[in-house]
């Protein structure tokens, strides 16, 4: 197994816990490599003054599978987040997505970003923000039309894609912001907080919706988060980031497979796993 | 907030919406009345005396202009008609191009913004003699001036306009590698509708003002030419026939504007429905 984190304190609270353990371990299969940051570190200079926003993180998600970066405000999850979509450029390190730089995965419109704030032309009816990225992608009406039907119907939108952002609930704009991300059929969805702003029944609903729509894409994720059961529900691995200066300290393992439905809840894992995350969110030692 | 109705939501736009119909009486009606009370106050005070008629002839009087000088008017009032357009749009749409140029290029914007804004500092109108000397009677020196007045607040306005771009828009379309082109397209200019209109209801009137002004000083024919000769030869009824012309065209082009924002709506209404 080559696929291993020496930097961090790695732990694995699930690994002999039965059976169902062993069979899709889609995480800790090595496979083709997805996202990977290696010694990645953000520091802002302002005069005299330095902030490190990120300290050497390295992280590594191959291709098809979940993860998840966790941690208080400010810890700089979203910077790493914002590296990977080529919005900010590390001052150390290297970000790559299936081997390329974040400006050439950009180009190539290999991912898709998904913010907290739903970002939509508010004069835009959802079928015309959810052709977006297509349009400036350079496809045709027809198949532009063609595709974002196809999402808004995967979503779960579909009756809606002539009505205006403003006249959607916030969950429900979420969706459509996801339909958008879905067209360009990136390999790499990077999700800011995408639920961040919703109540938690939504949040919740939209949790196993989005597992539905990543097992129909096969699209790697990347998602940033402050809730820990949507980082346990949605991830294969969950790393877990801690402040001043933001650095990953954590690393977990969720072995839930792929196939997930809201029983796993109810799992003991999942409330192991659980623990596990808000005892290293608290600053702890690994369990393990 | 949730997700359960999953019926489309099309009533939304529904029952709640006045008709176009009813907005544009209900914005028509309360000035049109206010309009019909100071005519009638206007009539009894000249048949009273109290207004003298060597300031202000009747209102039959300048009716009766309106019927028995079309011809002069209508002559005077195209003229001055087809200053202020021209002016309107040269003025206007260099405007739009210079922002839209100046906003996209940063370098550019840093050299010509300082001087686009001295630019106002100039008064223009001493200096219609000297386009007049440059260009010639006639109209060319007239939409010229019209058209330096008209561009300065809808090139400031489309600056701030271009500039209001949402920040999260900007990310999203960064992340689609949208070419500067299509930001500006797609995103830029749709934000900058609601700028661009407050400056064309300013624009709308001063484009005849200014295009009057400069009739005094170099034409021959025209409303403000009209003004000054009826004065002169003291035909007051003529001077304010000239008057009222003018500022029925003003409002005219100034309802114009309006109905065109009514028609981009869905660009001014909604951004602010949106931040609700």
């Amino acid at each position: 197994m080559s696929f291993r984190f020496p930097r961090f304190p790695v732990s694995a609270p699930v690994r002999d816990t039965g059976p169902m353990m062993t069979t899709t371990m889609a995480a800790s299969d090595p496979g083709p490599i997805g996202l990977r940051a290696e010694a990645v570190g953000m520091t802002y200079r302002r005069g005299q003054h330095e902030t490190v926003a990120l300290a050497e993180c390295s992280l590594d998600i191959p291709r098809g599978t979940w993860a998840s970066l966790i941690g208080a405000s400010g810890c700089g999850k979203s910077t790493l987040l914002r590296i990977f979509a080529d919005i900010v450029k590390p001052t150390a390190g290297v970000a790559t997505l299936h081997g390329l730089s974040p400006a050439q995965a950009r180009a190539n419109r290999t991912f898709a970003l998904v913010s907290q704030q739903s970002t939509m032309l508010p004069w835009r009816k959802i079928l015309g923000n959810v052709e977006l990225g297509l349009e400036v992608a350079g496809a045709q009406p027809v198949e532009r039309r063609n595709t974002a039907m196809q999402m808004i119907e995967l979503v779960g939108l579909a009756g809606f894609e002539n009505a205006y952002p403003h006249e959607l609930s916030g969950g429900m704009r979420q969706r459509a912001a996801i339909a958008r991300a879905l067209t360009l059929r990136p390999q790499f969805l990077l999700m800011d907080e995408p639920f961040g702003a919703l109540d938690e029944i939504t949040r919740e609903k939209l949790n196993f919706e989005l597992l539905r729509i990543l097992r129909e894409t096969g699209a790697t994720m990347l998602l940033v988060t402050h809730s820990i059961s949507e980082a346990i529900i949605l991830s294969d691995q969950v790393a877990v980031m801690t402040p001043r200066p933001g650095r990953i300290s954590h690393l977990v393992r969720i072995g839930f497979g792929h196939d997930r439905t809201a029983a796993m809840r109810d799992d003991p894992r999942f409330t192991a796993c659980e623990a596990e995350l808000r005892h290293a969110l608290h600053g702890g030692a690994p369990l393990h | 907030m949730t997700d359960i109705p999953l019926v489309p939501a099309m009533a939304a736009a529904g029952p709640d919406e006045p008709s176009r119909i009813g907005a544009l009486l209900g914005a028509v009606l309360p000035p049109a009345a206010c309009l019909l009370g100071l005519v009638l106050l206007w009539a009894v005070g000249s048949a009273t005396g109290l207004i003298p008629f060597y300031f202000l002839p009747a209102p039959q009087a300048v009716a009766l202009e309106f019927v028995n000088n079309t011809e002069v008017l209508v002559r005077h009032g195209t003229a001055t008609l087809t200053e202020a357009l021209s002016g309107f749009v040269i003025g206007n749409a260099t405007a739009v191009v210079a922002a839209a140029v100046l906003s996209s290029v940063p370098a550019l914007r840093d050299m010509f913004y300082p001087y686009a804004l001295v630019s106002r500092a100039i008064p223009i109108i001493v200096f219609a003699p000297v386009v007049v000397v440059l260009l010639g009677r006639g109209y060319p020196p007239i939409i010229a001036i019209v058209s330096f007045t008209v561009y300065f607040p809808t090139f400031l306005n489309m600056m701030r306009g271009l500039a209001a771009v949402d920040a999260d828009l900007d990310e999203l379309l960064h992340t689609f590698s949208a070419s500067r082109r299509q930001r500006l397209f797609l995103v830029s200019f749709p934000t900058a509708v609601p700028y661009f209109f407050a400056a064309l209801k300013i624009s709308a009137s001063s484009c005849f003002i200014s295009a009057l002004v400069t009739e005094w000083i170099g034409a021959n024919v025209g409303l403000g030419y009209l003004v000054v000769v009826s004065s002169q030869y003291f035909k007051l009824a003529s001077l304010w026939a000239a008057i009222f012309t003018s500022a029925g065209l003003t409002l005219s082009l100034l309802g114009l504007v309006h109905v065109a924002e009514h028609l981009c709506g869905r660009f001014t209404a909604t951004a602010a429905e949106m931040d609700a």
